[in-house]
């Protein structure tokens, strides 16, 4: 019963990682999955979710914040998935998405440059060049969109508990480490985990109804008490407001909602 | 059977689960211990091995020329140690110069980040957020002195088989993962790989006999055949040839010696400036 996350470059054999993985625990495996389920919950063509988790912020898109939304719907869609349990993911930024849930297993699965060029020459039937230039366009592509939206290098192996390079190590001996310690107790589902998750699913559910337009906001929940901030002056404060009431309808699993207006924004507010 | 590589941004925890696979697997296990010796045999102070082993160089601390002789030393005694096999080395920099040697299993241990702040620092570390700077800040004085040294980013984990990270991960756990690891088939010791240490080993001889009368040199083997490269101006070209020859002749284990000697073209433009 636990909960991992594989982050991979592309043509490192992550995603076969997973898939193994998740057959081997019996869990389900997702990567696309949550952006389609962003796309209808949300009505947004799919292609626009994809460009959101995977091209870096241009300069113009920093200031409109349009990612930011984007990033809120996929997130809502991917906690709510997670919350059910006993998952694989394997899409872009699983491992930062889930910041703060103590239970994930955070993997990073790593491969030499030289097998992955091999890879994408024979998929994409491509020179060596040009599938080293499209590898370094992506590898880099991923690197600013981390640090522009999170401020953290993804090669960066703190943010992970395992990283496995596939090289002398095989696909195999990756699937055995992540099966082995996703079995151990500290990634196990607890009461409290369990209750945590469904805090964070829930806060990511108000989070994404409100960040059109109001993408400033913070929101929390503990135990179903969800606390929106609002900035102090915001003019928006009584729209938030009735839009705050409306999702207390709309929304499973509120025991409370408050918006508070001028109050520091605590750290892990979303 | 394998040679184990720890390495590890606290020395302590490092040490810590360097010993305990060492116990695990029954193995030797090599740290900075073996140091003393090679001070003596050197006639350097300890302090300034860890020194080299430590800090960039800069104007009131070692000198590159010195650290690098000092690094030499090390890598001549820690390669000498990793030829026996059987062997969980730790502390000494080997994952930045053991390269290509295919039964070196090398494995990156992340101490818990308040953890590693608290060894760091020596006030109190109140909150995350501080100890997550110190951290930070140590991270980019190693990348940097590993990049300055071996030019290979220590930092980086595509320069390891695996990275644990101890923050969720306990060191009993990472202790199995790492010795279940080295029973690989991959990691079993084969003639080419074993062949590779021992032309690093001596090497890494030739190196610091030669390395006092010429710090610039870079000395490759080939079984018992030498490669010596260094650089002079033209009129010293034979005599630094025959002098290398006649030095890295004299190591145990040499048979042959290659010299290239490349025209050193700052001091060739400066002698003729004059």
């Amino acid at each position: 019963m636990a909960i991992i996350t594989i982050s991979r470059g592309s043509y490192s054999k992550g995603k076969e990682v997973a898939e193994k993985v998740a057959e081997r625990l019996g869990y389900e495996c997702v990567s696309r999955d949550v952006l389609l389920d962003a796309s209808d919950r949300f009505h947004i063509p799919e292609v626009k979710l994809i460009r959101a988790i995977h091209d870096a912020p241009s300069v113009l898109e920093r200031f409109q914040h349009g990612k930011q939304v984007f990033i809120a719907y996929i997130r809502s869609a991917l906690t709510c998935r997670v919350a059910k349990d006993n998952l694989v993911y394997h899409g872009l930024a699983g491992h930062l998405l889930l910041k703060g849930v103590p239970h994930v297993l955070k993997v990073r699965i790593m491969a030499d440059m030289t097998s992955r060029i091999t890879a994408e020459m024979e998929r994409e039937g491509i020179s060596e060049q040009e599938a080293r230039t499209l590898l370094q366009r992506d590898d880099e592509e991923r690197r600013r969109w981390t640090r522009s939206l999170y401020g953290v290098d993804p090669w960066d192996s703190s943010l992970y508990d395992l990283v496995i390079h596939i090289s002398k190590l095989t696909v195999s001996d990756a699937v055995d480490f992540i099966s082995e310690a996703a079995l151990k107790e500290q990634f196990q589902t607890t009461e409290s985990h369990r209750r945590k998750m469904e805090d964070l699913a829930l806060a990511c559910q108000v989070k994404a109804a409100l960040v059109d337009p109001f993408f400033d906001v913070g929101v929390t929940s503990d135990y179903g008490n969800v606390l929106i901030y609002a900035k102090s002056g915001d003019r928006h404060v009584n729209k938030i407001k009735k839009r705050a009431k409306e999702l207390e309808k709309e929304i499973e699993g509120i025991n409370n909602l408050e918006v508070h207006a001028g109050v520091p924004v605590p750290e892990d507010a979303l | 059977m394998p040679i184990i590589i720890i390495s590890c941004d606290s020395y302590r925890t490092g040490r810590d689960i360097g010993e305990k696979t060492a116990r695990a697997m029954g193995y030797d296990y090599v740290d900075r211990e073996i140091l003393p010796p090679v001070c003596e045999k050197y006639g350097v102070q300890e302090e300034k091995l860890l020194k080299a082993l430590e800090e960039t160089p800069s104007l009131l601390g070692l000198s590159s020329k010195l650290r690098n002789r000092y690094l030499a030393y090390i890598q001549e005694a820690t390669l000498g140690q990793l030829l026996d096999d059987n062997v969980v080395c730790h502390g000494l920099a080997a994952h930045l110069y053991v390269l290509g040697v295919s039964h070196a299993l090398k494995v990156r241990v992340l101490s818990p980040p308040e953890a590693l702040a608290g060894e760091l620092s020596t006030e109190s570390v109140a909150s995350p957020e501080k100890a997550k700077k110190i951290v930070k800040r140590y991270e980019e004085q190693r990348k940097s002195w590993s990049v300055g040294t071996f030019n290979l980013d220590e930092t980086d984990p595509s320069n390891y088989d695996m990275v644990i990270s101890l923050a969720q991960i306990d060191p009993d756990e990472a202790v199995k993962t790492i010795a279940d690891t080295a029973g690989y088939r991959k990691f079993q010791p084969m003639t080419y790989s074993v062949k590779c240490l021992k032309d690093k080993e001596l090497a890494g001889r030739v190196r610091v006999l030669l390395m006092n009368k010429f710090p610039d040199v870079k000395v490759k083997a080939d079984g018992s055949t030498v490669v010596v490269e260094t650089k002079a101006v033209k009129r010293e070209k034979r005599k630094r040839t025959e002098a290398i020859k006649e030095l890295a002749g004299s190591v145990e284990g040499v048979s042959y010696v290659e010299v290239h000697v490349a025209t050193d073209i700052f001091r060739q433009a400066a002698e003729s400036a004059r």
